[in-house]
């Protein structure tokens, strides 16, 4: 479906290594992606998973021990892997690519008014006056929902309500019309009902504003309800990727089988949970054929000797297991992910326990 | 649904406001006011809220951290809020543990395993020798899934699942009758997070253990819980069987949360709208609310003129399911 | 994304078994690879890493038990001057022969400069130990208690405003020059300024969740100061020592400079500084030697006490 479309930016064999004490720690090993102009493209994976640490080479924003070593991140003919310093950067992070973190508190400024800080950035890449930087702020806080905003220009973030606050820090990225806005776990820290209504919120702003999307989460319930496409990550590497229909509907590698049937909302009452065993692998060692195979009740045996190769399944979709060579046994999705839509739909249809009239 | 009458009660909270002092004299901020509800021998009863709706403040006070400024807390017949003998006190520690929600913070970095995990043993001298106190250590630690040989570890060395179950097996070594689990896999990252919920309702099921499960989100609930109660800003609105608070929510706000759990499946995700909880909807005449019940065990917080609507609005559910 | 070539980077050896499914097995996943940890032997491991540690460490020692010998097989006082009645002993340059030269007295400073080190070095280890302990014990149960937080809290601030030269003059004049009573002038007061810090230490990780747990357990009050507080403050008391030695060590030399410490008949690098600034124009090493020889072991002591700090911290144990 993407195939002709040119990508607006796109990663190449990237890979970043941290230094900690004495020793290295790879913490992606050579991630490919191409984005295209308009999409959500999600990116699930558990902690550790290197899902931050990857769109951070996107805004040079990785920590002082962390070093691209290898690869090439495309954004409109420049490789961003190539910038240094934060005059290099300038003009596209927080310009053109913009983030919006976990926790609204860390982002703001406690001791700024909120209309400040939104000025703050407008004003700064865009060269406008300072009256016309305050009417765009109102402006904006008004699209992310700000009841009253022109009220509450003048108030600090201790009077917004933790839900509130995100709505600012969304304002705050979305004030310079970037061309990308990465959401990286924008909703963890909150409650699900105000999950829920910045979920709607961001969906609902990159319809009216035609915003590219990366959204890093967890919980692949947010995931079926934000993305397009979705990349799986495990241990460093994006394992599958796909639309959101192939990915929940027709998952090919054991994790996201096991990320899928994990979910409790498919949980039956009296019936054990499915779970992973074990924990991720350490990033500090080499890693020897699928990372995944400890932790993986169908590993196969190449699967501990050599890194499977990325198989196709559909032209949109891939994944980075040895079940999809022909030699392979033939091997059916655990039984909780089987007939996933029907399941759902009983679920949330008349009568069903998520059915909400 | 309504033989709730002839099983035995380990539980109750009556009336219980909690209030905290603020900086301001005057004002005291109430965290929870007039909760009131019974749990079961045996059941896991959910508590389900948002943050600052005031549910860890109540399971805290079940375990006498945070003080009743009002009601008061039985437990097995015998009052436990306010002052009570120090002899009493003991006996609600061993009969009462808590599991925590971050494992991170809620062992001593400092101390191995085994002492984590032998802490109330040691409080309580509830071991004949050093060999048996050892041999019960192992026996915890082996019940949640890890190995005596972790006895000698630090918590810093585990994963944050495997720290849980240290945490959990620290409480179970206690032989414990009831259990407030306050968010406890909130904190740890999905994929084990149902290993946690297995092994919670393995060990209820060995241990007759009676479960207050605090948690913030419904879809863990549903699996978990016997009964629900939803509370929000303080106020418990609703209290219902777990099946029954599915399939009939009452309240707006518990409907409200029913409609913000994510589901798994991008089609059925395109059309699902998220219901915003409105409070104009509610009766905002002033009148006062209580708790009214609206069907056996199916309890919600409302007044005169709102228990009418939510009668209805129960009959029509009853109805349309019935067609079904 | 590209699709890499299907099958031909795939160079599989042929063995026939590959595709078959492994063993699984659940425990596996719960061991931990990492060898045994064990707080001391880390905190050593890393003490020992940085070479600069080692060096200033090995000079600390050589110091430290130079003083502690060296007066005794010199039998040096300052009551006995040996040389008092040849004036050609008198303000000799450092040679081979003397090696920090001689004073007014005809008196080897050698001999004077270690046996003041020695007094120093005692009476700011004594009163360290003194004070820490009282310190540590009662801000501990400072810091757990909010009754006693309150009258403490007064006490304190009585304290901390009572000009500490005044009081050091009356009790000098009260009690009389000596070891024992210097000690008492420098510790009188001293322990409060440490119980404050701990009591601040200890209220911040007081309402921490593990100390909940703890209470869920029916944990007493001391054993929780003694197995969860004090633990955690290894570190800063191993910092506060550091600086608490050379600080003391300060104080002696500034009180027997002031003439308020040390009695004539004991050796004190504070009187010798004291006494020898008046031969600066003539003879500037008689001051500076006892000078160098106090900044090389309080910088010392700071350092290796720092640097302990540093490694009794668990999060350089990596």
């Amino acid at each position: 479906m993407a195939e002709e479309r040119t990508p607006i930016l796109s990663a190449k064999d990237v890979e970043v290594k941290f230094r900690v004490r004495d020793r290295y720690l790879t913490a992606i090993r050579g991630v490919s992606l191409d984005l295209y102009e308009g999409e959500t493209f999600a990116i699930v994976g558990e902690s550790a998973s290197g899902k931050s640490v990857f769109t951070k080479t996107f805004t040079g924003m990785l920590e002082s021990n962390g070093e691209i070593t290898n690869g090439s991140v495309m954004f409109h003919g420049q490789d961003l892997t190539k910038l240094k310093t934060d005059k290099d950067w300038e003009g596209i992070r927080g310009a053109k690519i913009s983030t919006v973190f976990q926790d609204p508190m860390t982002s703001l400024n406690p001791i700024r008014t909120i209309g400040s800080q939104i000025t703050e950035v407008i004003e700064k890449h865009q060269k406008v006056s300072k009256a016309e930087a305050k009417e765009q702020a109102i402006n904006i806080m008004e699209r992310v929902g700000i009841v009253n905003a022109a009220n509450r220009f003048d108030e600090y973030p201790f009077q917004y309500s933790g839900g509130m606050r995100q709505r600012i820090v969304i304002a705050i990225a979305l004030s310079c019309h970037p061309e990308i806005l990465i959401c990286d776990e924008p909703t963890t820290a909150l409650d699900v009902t105000i999950q829920a209504q910045i979920i709607g919120l961001i969906r609902d702003l990159q319809k009216e504003l035609k915003f590219t999307t990366i959204y890093i989460t967890h919980d692949l319930g947010v995931v079926a309800n934000v993305a397009d496409r979705v990349g799986v990550m495990y241990g460093g590497q994006i394992v599958e990727y796909g639309t959101v229909e192939e990915i929940f509907f027709e998952p090919q590698h054991p994790y996201t089988w096991a990320l899928l049937s994990s979910l409790p909302q498919l949980g039956v009452k009296g019936q054990e949970l499915s779970f992973i065993t074990g924990t991720p692998p350490s990033l500090f060692n080499q890693i020897k054929g699928d990372a995944f195979a400890p932790r993986n009740p169908h590993a196969l045996k190449i699967d501990f000797e050599q890194e499977p190769p990325f198989f196709k399944v559909s032209d949109t979709h891939y994944a980075k297991t040895w079940l999809l060579d022909p030699r392979a046994p033939k091997l059916e999705k655990p039984e909780v992910i089987q007939d996933l839509h029907k399941k759902i739909e009983k679920m949330t249809g008349k009568g069903g326990a998520f059915h909400v009239e | 649904m309504s033989n709730n009458e002839d099983r035995e009660v380990i539980l109750s909270i009556k009336h219980v406001d909690i209030s905290f002092d603020t900086g301001n004299k005057k004002k005291k901020f109430v965290a929870v006011k007039d909760a009131n509800f019974d749990i079961y021998k045996g059941e896991t009863f959910a508590l389900v809220g948002e943050s600052g709706s005031g549910k860890t403040t109540l399971g805290r006070a079940i375990l006498r951290i945070n003080p009743c400024s009002a009601g008061e807390i039985i437990f097995e017949g015998k009052r436990i809020s306010g002052k009570i003998s120090r002899e009493e006190d003991r006996n609600v520690v061993r009969n009462i543990q808590m599991i925590f929600q971050d494992p991170a913070a809620s062992l001593n970095e400092r101390a191995t395993i085994e002492y984590c995990v032998s802490e109330g043993l040691l409080n309580f001298h509830l071991y004949k020798d050093e060999a048996d106190r050892i041999a019960k250590v192992d026996k915890a630690l082996t019940d949640v899934g890890l190995l005596p040989e972790h006895k000698s570890r630090y918590p810093h060395e585990f994963s944050g699942g495997q720290r849980q179950r240290v945490g959990i097996a620290r409480a179970m070594i206690m032989d414990p009758k009831f259990i407030v689990a306050d968010e406890p896999i909130s904190a740890l990252d999905v994929s084990i997070r149902a290993q946690v919920l297995n092994l919670m309702n393995k060990l209820k099921a060995e241990k007759h253990l009676t479960y207050l499960f605090i948690a913030h989100d419904l879809s863990v609930v549903r699996f978990i819980a016997d009964r629900i109660a939803v509370i929000h800003l303080g106020e418990i609105v609703e209290i219902a069987d777990s099946e029954t608070l599915f399939k009939y929510p009452l309240h707006p706000y518990t409907v409200s949360l029913l409609s913000a759990v994510p589901m798994p499946d991008p089609i059925v995700e395109r059309t699902r709208r998220h219901k915003v909880y409105d409070p104009s909807v509610l009766d905002n005449s002033g009148a006062p609310r209580q708790m009214y019940e609206i069907r056996p065990g199916h309890f919600v917080y409302a007044t005169e003129k709102e228990r009418a609507q939510y009668e209805e609005k129960a009959l029509a559910a009853e109805q349309a399911q019935g067609e079904a | 994304m590209e699709e890499k070539s299907l099958m031909e980077d795939v160079k599989t050896e042929e063995r026939s078994d590959l595709f078959e499914f492994a063993a699984f097995d659940e425990h596996e996943s719960e061991h931990i690879a990492a060898p045994q940890y064990s707080y001391w032997k880390s905190v050593w491991r890393t003490f020992i890493k940085n070479k600069f540690t080692v060096a200033v460490s090995i000079v600390m020692i050589i110091l430290v038990l130079f003083s502690l010998i060296q007066p005794m097989l010199s039998g040096y006082s300052p009551l006995i001057a040996p040389h008092v009645n040849e004036p050609e002993m008198r303000f000799l340059q450092p040679s081979a022969e003397h090696i920090f030269g001689t004073d007014n007295l005809g008196n080897e400073v050698w001999d004077a400069v270690w046996a003041g080190a020695r007094n120093s070095i005692i009476i700011s280890f004594v009163c360290t130990a003194i004070t820490m302990v009282i310190g540590v014990v009662v801000g501990a149960i400072w810091g757990f208690s909010k009754k006693m937080d309150k009258w403490m809290l007064e006490v304190y601030n009585v304290v901390s405003n009572v000009p500490f030269l005044l009081l050091a003059m009356i009790l000098s004049y009260v009690l009389g020059a000596g070891m024992g009573s210097l000690i008492f002038v420098m510790c009188v007061t001293e322990w409060i300024f440490v119980a404050f810090f701990i009591r601040t230490q200890v209220m911040i990780i007081r309402d921490r969740e593990y100390n909940l747990a703890s209470k869920c357990l029916g944990t007493s009050t001391w054993t929780m100061i003694k197995n969860n507080i004090l633990p955690y403050l290894i570190s800063v008391i191993m910092t506060y020592v550091s600086r608490q030695i050379p600080a003391l060590i300060s104080y002696e030399v500034f009180l027997s400079y002031m003439g308020l410490g040390l009695g004539v008949t004991k050796a004190s690098l504070g009187r010798m500084i004291s006494i020898y600034t008046s031969y600066m124009n003539g003879y500037p090493h008689l001051f500076w030697i006892p000078v160098i020889v106090l900044a090389i072991l309080s910088i010392s002591l700071y350092i290796v006490g720092q640097r302990l700090a540093d490694a009794a911290d668990p999060r350089t144990h990596m």
